[in-house]
């Protein structure tokens, strides 16, 4: 008995460990079991953290001094160029202004921003995805910052993804061109409902309803704030290519993501959920979402600018 | 012991490091260097049992620290190091092209399975020409590294004691065999 054993023992362990792997895949698609990560596995991500920061930092010092150097070659034309902008862009805030205090409309802007201010938490990326099939990066704010899954992430160009998992001093956000990535979305110039689709590569499909779709190269494409995981407003990317699929129900645009990926450093977690993802990280009875913070959050977050801020 | 954990630990600097080195290096451009180490680790190390566990941690750290479903990478893994082992007893890998033919071939297979394995969990996941030829480009990138992580790994094995990497190919009995 001993000896049998002794000699199965190779596939015992194998069948285990793929059982093990196979439960994991199968057990680990339920939302609440995505809410938080396991000490052991949290304590990794709380590792990997500081040291791919640590790592990282001879690199960034390299790529710092060269961007230096390269920003001073044209730093006294671009100046000049600026500060035109600027005077043009004074007189323009200057003419807006006064179009909305003589519309009595600008008080009461002021007070809905206060009421709906979103709490946001500015982190640093540490490390890209270390498979190359995937598209995440790790943050150094977890849970003990007050991240959670299921929080939008962005920066000052538009959205970068949403918190996946955490850890108490890490988190994982999955990006917007990543395979498992949907968002609602909008295109600003003919309000074209439709979905920003991750495919895995750098630029992700708008999809949207061919019957009532009008979608052009450049045009700009804003989440809707009805998927309910971004706040409504945030600039997700450029139209640079629409297919034509013919007779097809649903047609496809190629967007250039606004954010640029390959130089993403600082990151803002925005403190509150989407409506459906509260829903779907809650304890599993319906949330009746009301009239809540998170509603405010939509609404108050409609103007990219200031939830980019 | 000490091998299984000196492994364990290299697996996990390797992880980190992609990492690091994926901001400098986009995929498909930079090196999966968990996917080496394993089929490293299955290539250098003799003893299946304790192979199988650390090929299932490692993947199970890459499953924490990427996007992947949970327990995908754990589980390729375990298959790409049976797939290693078994490879270095049957084939002559002792060829550094040999070896990187076949480490570019099983990383493609790799690429393949977890794309398979997560249109059965994702919907809406789309085969493109493009990902194929970056999933071809990728796996030719790990063939042209995976020399200098195997000569890592050799050099590990050896240093925590069970350098057993030269009993690993096949010995042929000969009655010309000197004695």
């Amino acid at each position: 008995m001993f000896g049998f054993l002794k000699r199965m023992s190779a596939p015992i362990v194998l069948g285990a460990l793929i059982l093990a792997a196979l439960s994991s895949l199968v057990g680990g698609r339920s939302a609440r079991d995505g809410e938080n990560l396991p000490w052991i596995q949290g304590l990794l991500l709380d590792v990997t953290v500081p040291f791919q920061k640590a790592l990282a930092v001879p690199g960034d010092l390299i790529a710092g001094a060269w961007d230096s150097y390269i920003d001073l070659v044209d730093l006294g034309s671009e100046n000049s160029r600026l500060q035109a902008e600027l005077t043009d862009l004074e007189q323009v805030n200057l003419h807006l202004r006064e179009a909305l205090v003589s519309s009595g409309h600008l008080d009461r802007i002021v007070e809905m921003r206060d009421k709906f201010e979103v709490p946001m938490l500015p982190a640093a990326v540490a490390g890209l995805d270390v498979s190359p099939f995937f598209r995440s990066i790790l943050i150094d704010r977890g849970s003990q910052h007050g991240v959670r899954a299921g929080h939008p992430v962005i920066n000052h160009e538009g959205v970068v993804g949403v918190v996946s998992r955490t850890s108490s001093h890490a988190a994982k956000v999955l990006l917007i061109f990543d395979r498992q990535s949907a968002a609602d979305a909008v295109i600003q110039r003919s309000r074209t409902r439709g979905t920003v689709r991750g495919r895995g590569t750098s630029q992700p499909n708008f999809e949207y309803e061919a019957r009532r779709g009008d979608v052009e190269v450049g045009d700009v494409v804003l989440t809707s704030g009805l998927g309910g995981v971004y706040p409504k407003g945030l600039k997700l990317g450029e139209v640079t290519e629409v297919a034509d699929l013919g007779g097809s129900l649903m047609q496809s645009a190629s967007v250039s993501p606004a954010v640029e990926f390959g130089r993403l450093e600082q990151v803002f977690v925005i403190l509150r959920r989407g409506t459906g993802m509260e829903l779907l990280y809650e304890t599993g009875e319906f949330v009746d979402p009301g009239p809540s913070p998170r509603q405010g959050a939509e609404a108050g977050a409609g103007q990219p600018g200031e939830a980019g801020s | 012991m000490k091998t299984f954990l000196t492994l364990l630990l290299a697996g996990l600097c390797a992880l980190m490091l992609e990492g690091v080195l994926a901001r400098v290096f986009s995929p498909p451009w930079c090196p999966d260097l968990g996917f080496l180490v394993v089929v490293s680790i299955g290539l250098c190390l003799r003893d299946l049992i304790p192979g199988l566990f650390l090929a299932y941690l490692l993947g199970s750290s890459v499953d924490v620290l990427s996007g992947s479903l949970a327990g995908l990478q754990a589980l390729l893994c375990v298959i790409s190091f049976l797939s290693a082992f078994f490879a270095a007893s049957q084939l002559n890998l002792k060829s550094t092209l040999s070896l990187m033919a076949f480490v570019a071939s099983l990383s493609f297979v790799y690429g393949i399975s977890l794309f398979v394995i997560s249109s059965l969990f994702v919907e809406n996941i789309d085969l493109s020409w493009r990902w194929v030829l970056e999933n071809s480009l990728h796996a030719w990138i790990n063939g042209l590294t995976v020399p200098f992580v195997v000569e890592g790994v050799e050099r590990l094995v050896a240093w925590s004691g069970d350098d057993d990497s030269q009993e690993r190919s096949l010995y042929i009995e000969s009655p010309m065999r000197p004695l």
